[in-house]
């Protein structure tokens, strides 16, 4: 497994590295496009849902593991899913930048997203220490 | 190039990169991660930075304090650390473009609470935005419906602060 975590590391280097380059954000092509007709970053992120569509059966042809596949999902899980989707839209949009957008922002010295990512952070733990027992109560 | 890409890229020194190339390179190692370098189980889990991020936090936690915080099944030995790497890589950029410069944080305690439910609602929907895409590519129907409410809410979020600015 630790493979994984240098390989995590390599790719994260890589992405960081363009994501800096391109000012790639996985929220704000649709706002741009929205606000001023701009596709920049729009292309990006059609790009990366439609290579990675390509790529996931060319990597099990070339070798790789192949997705398990998907079971049908549970009620629950589709509206927590729709209900936690619409958050991060929501709250990315305000944030100004999705998270990978926030990273690369605080590694190029934005104090704003320095501290966006201690929240970032803190609410990791507070996820599982607080809200996810709740939400596991309510439903 | 077109016309709306040379605004964005002409200020910029260095090594441009446009959005569909960022596309493009950042879905390959999505994939290959997941596929060839065992960042899985679960599935599509090649790049997530709420995910990732909550894993590398609850390892260190668990090691530290002996609680029992949630991690994935690709984090329990050693975390993942794409959160780190993105950051090196984005700063290494950053100082090669002479991009890098310190700016003040303006309103603290939004950034805070922004950085803090854009996780929690990731966790509950199991991706951040770019995982969401990336299980809308791998055809994971639970991935699609969450990229569909994200859609929705950046939608819904652009009228709202485009109508805030203009009152």
């Amino acid at each position: 497994m630790t493979v994984a975590a240098v390989a995590s590391l390599v790719v994260g280097i890589v992405i960081g590295f363009v994501g800096q380059r391109s000012r790639m954000c996985f929220v704000g092509g649709i706002r741009d496009w929205i606000l001023v007709r701009d596709t920049f970053l729009l292309k990006g992120l059609v790009a990366f849902v439609l290579v990675s569509w390509v790529a996931f059966p060319m990597a099990a042809l070339a070798g790789g593991e192949a997705l398990g596949g998907f079971g049908t999902p549970i009620l629950s899980a589709v509206l927590l899913t729709a209900v936690g989707g619409f958050g991060v839209g929501w709250v990315s949009i305000l944030a100004n930048g999705c998270p990978f957008r926030q990273h690369v922002l605080a590694a190029q010295g934005t104090g704003g997203s320095m501290i966006y990512l201690v929240g970032f952070f803190s609410g990791a733990v507070a996820f599982h220490t607080w809200v996810s027992p709740l939400v596991l109560e309510l439903i | 190039m077109g016309a709306t890409d040379t605004a964005a890229t002409t200020r910029r020194r260095g090594f441009p990169v446009t959005g569909l190339q960022a596309g493009v390179v950042m879905a390959i190692g999505a994939v290959a991660a997941g596929s060839f370098f065992e960042v899985r189980p679960p599935d599509a889990y090649g790049i997530c930075m709420a995910c990732h991020g909550r894993d590398l936090i609850s390892w260190v936690v668990n090691d530290l304090t002996g609680w029992r915080l949630t991690v994935a099944p690709a984090s329990l030995v050693f975390p993942l650390l794409t959160v780190v790497g993105v950051v090196i890589g984005g700063w290494i950029a950053a100082v090669m473009s002479g991009e890098f410069r310190f700016r003040k944080p303006s309103k603290p305690l939004k950034n805070f609470f922004h950085g803090a439910l854009v996780m929690n609602f990731g966790l509950l929907a199991a991706g951040c935005s770019t995982r969401l895409a990336l299980r809308l590519g791998a055809g994971d129907p639970l991935g699609a419906i969450g990229f569909g409410a994200m859609v929705v809410g950046i939608v819904l979020a652009t009228f709202w602060i485009r109508k805030a600015a203009q009152r």
